[in-house]
């Protein structure tokens, strides 16, 4: 008979106010936040080499077009033109792909994990407002906001991740930088 | 004290936003949610223009905290390779 090795452990904390204590399993809680990273990752991934596949990218329909009128418009439509919109047209590309790198190598996962949830907040509420919220105010953005929010608080990568080797170096050891780690 | 501001007013602005007036909204609004179409009428108590704000608000203290945090915040303490640090350890 095969012993269960899965350990589990015990949150104990003061969380608003109150006392808190559950316990999570170890195995379980790293193997979620795995495939939660992955499929987040591959999500970022995908998006950004779509893009770039299918050079040359422009995002004036979005920036320029969905966005008016929506509550991100005064900080949105000025790059929807000039040197701010071709800025946005490599940005939002290699940003998505370098997001979903990080997400999958667990190499500055925190990092990756903040902009993802970043650049989601502006498909959020422009794709929100465009649609009039016809499917509601919980949408798929919405969900992947908490998903990025889930990994940066989370720490996902300490699992199978390329930040426990950068968590040995120098300029990450004892330092802030380590905030940009998983 | 960034910690608690994240978590008592950017979660309670995403909370109110989406499930505080969500649930208003179902007890106090007109009508049946979904029209012929699919689509959710919004007969809303509070204006969906605001109450998208109230969530946009909450989400920029989420962003702005974390932004915070790591420019201001004192360094991880107490985390080895292979562990990974909480998000909530100061």
């Amino acid at each position: 008979m095969v012993k269960n090795a899965m350990s589990t452990q015990s949150i104990r904390t003061r969380f608003l106010g109150t006392e808190t204590s559950y316990s999570v399993s170890g195995a379980w809680l790293s193997y979620w936040i795995l495939l939660l990273r992955l499929t987040a990752g591959w999500w970022m991934l995908h998006a950004g080499l779509d893009k770039i596949w299918a050079w040359p990218f422009d995002a004036s329909w979005f920036v320029g077009g969905a966005a008016q009128g929506t509550i991100l418009a005064p900080f949105v439509t000025p790059f929807s033109d000039g040197i701010l919109l071709s800025f946005v047209n490599v940005a939002v590309p290699l940003g998505q792909t370098a997001i979903g790198i990080g997400l999958i190598l667990g190499l500055l996962t925190r990092t990756a994990a903040f902009f993802g949830a970043y650049l989601m907040l502006f498909f959020y509420f422009i794709n929100g407002y465009g649609g009039g919220w016809a499917h509601g105010m919980v949408t798929g953005e919405l969900l992947g906001i908490m998903v990025f929010g889930t990994i940066v608080a989370l720490g996902a990568g300490g699992v199978l991740a390329v930040d426990n080797r950068l968590r040995e170096m120098e300029p990450f050891e004892n330092t802030r930088l380590r905030r940009l780690l998983g | 004290m960034a910690d608690k501001i994240a978590m008592y007013v950017g979660g309670g602005l995403v909370v109110l936003g989406v499930v505080v007036i969500g649930l208003l909204d179902m007890l106090l609004g007109a009508g049946h949610p979904v029209n012929s179409e699919g689509a959710i009428e919004h007969a809303a108590v509070v204006p969906i223009d605001i109450r998208a704000g109230i969530i946009l608000l909450g989400l920029v203290v989420w962003g702005s905290v974390a932004v915070y945090k790591f420019a201001a915040g004192p360094a991880p303490t107490g985390t080895s390779a292979g562990q990974a640090p909480s998000g909530m350890d100061d």
